[in-house]
């Protein structure tokens, strides 16, 4: 085991995010580099997180606009965008995006060598509010664009010594 | 016959995904929220196919599938693992245990229908009932109020059925400017978790579209929704026209 530092992270949940969108929701997403986080936390919007513990532990953040939200949710349920109005839905929605990444990235991290277990996913979402982790030994933050909106993915992960 | 499909999943948006997949098919699709309930909802209902998420709180599917391969009136349903974990030795594990395939999350509906073929044949739905047939069956109107009577057995399907009907009888009642709307279970012979789950929907549905909506059950049966939190608050009257005279 070479350590987590080998671990090509970004590029992987990179792919796997993208993945998501197109798989699941039939939405192209383009790399935004800098990220642009203000688009994406001024206003109303939704963060998923799902943490993963073990021989390495971390979360994966998700964060998106609520109108983005929605427009997602929609997409994958194959409905009209003013019908996804549900909180239920919505957060719904975020929490499997972050699952599925979650449960991508944990897979790759078990296959290095890393054993670990994947947390059932939690979300948080309002106008105000900031999400911030401390002490990690990686850390990535990646912004995406889709034709009209932001999103950002944050990975941190540790080791337990 | 209809095949019986039931998916366990915690993600409503994946049972949505499963039974869309499904609906241009002879096929009937219960949902379960966990292990628990989908061995309680496979011991009833016996499906045909079972469509199996592996992360869930209360009860894993990991769990949910030893408890079906160690029940012997249960173990012969093929099962579909749903993950979002390709990792080997997680994909080894649920190989072992017998399931009939298994598909790492992010999926497509079509992907999922491909992997059913197979093993088994889906029989094209023929003859569907019509909306409009099936609205029929529980609403009636007594002057300006929409009077929906459910069934003596609410059962998963039926809460199915009712909720779907009544997404557009809402609309419809909205465009005609009805406002009301009496809620009957006179009729229901037994007060389970379905016809609770069905009420609270019914009436979350309504105060989305500003509908006043009064339930009306008999004495018996307020007893037994104090029983449960959901409805333990909500006011019951013992008749039609006792709840149309306070709406």
């Amino acid at each position: 085991m070479s350590g987590i530092h080998a671990v090509d992270l970004k590029s992987f949940v990179t792919h796997s995010f993208k993945n998501v969108f197109k798989t699941m929701l039939s939405m192209q997403l383009a790399p935004e580099d800098p990220p642009n986080r203000p688009s994406v936390t001024t206003g109303q919007h939704i963060v998923g997180t799902v943490g993963f513990g073990g021989a390495v532990m971390g979360n994966v953040n998700i964060f998106v606009s609520r109108e983005f939200a929605r427009e997602m949710t929609a997409a994958m349920l194959g409905m009209p965008v003013e019908e996804a109005r549900s909180d239920e839905e919505v957060n719904d929605l975020i929490g499997e995006v972050c699952n599925m990444v979650g449960g991508d990235l944990k897979s790759r991290l078990c296959d290095a060598g890393f054993t670990c277990s994947l947390s059932i996913p939690s979300i948080t979402f309002g106008d105000s509010f900031r999400v911030e982790s401390k002490g990690w030994d990686r850390h990535e933050l990646i912004g995406f664009r889709s034709s009209r909106h932001s999103a950002l993915l944050e990975v941190y992960v540790k080791t337990p010594n | 016959m209809a095949l019986k499909v039931l998916t366990v999943d915690d993600s409503k948006t994946i049972r949505m995904i499963v039974k869309k997949a499904f609906q241009p098919y002879n096929c009937v699709v219960f949902e379960a929220e966990n292990g628990v309930e989908g061995l309680a909802a496979a011991t009833k209902e016996k499906p045909g196919l079972i469509i199996l998420d592996i992360t869930m709180p209360v009860m894993t599917g990991i769990e949910m599938l030893d408890r079906l391969k160690g029940d012997a009136t249960l173990k012969e349903i093929p099962v579909i693992m749903l993950t979002a974990e390709s990792g080997k030795d997680n994909v080894v594990n649920i190989v072992k245990k017998g399931v009939k395939d298994y598909m790492v999350k992010p999926f497509k509906g079509e992907d999922l229908l491909e992997r059913v073929r197979k093993f088994m044949t889906l029989e094209p739905k023929t003859e569907e009932e019509s909306p409009e047939d099936k609205a029929a069956k529980y609403f009636t109107q007594v002057e300006d109020i929409v009077v929906l009577t459910l069934p003596a057995k609410v059962t998963r399907p039926v809460t199915v059925e009712v909720e779907g009907v009544l997404q557009t009888k809402i609309k419809d009642m909205t465009a005609a400017q009805l406002k009301k709307m009496i809620l009957d279970m006179g009729g229901v012979s037994e007060t389970n978790v379905s016809l609770i789950k069905l009420i609270i929907t019914a009436f979350q549905h309504c105060l989305k579209a500003n509908v006043a909506v009064k339930l009306v059950a008999s004495p018996k049966q307020g007893e037994e929704l104090k029983g449960f939190q959901e409805t333990s608050q909500i006011a019951v009257a013992d008749s039609i026209d006792a709840a149309r005279g306070s709406l």
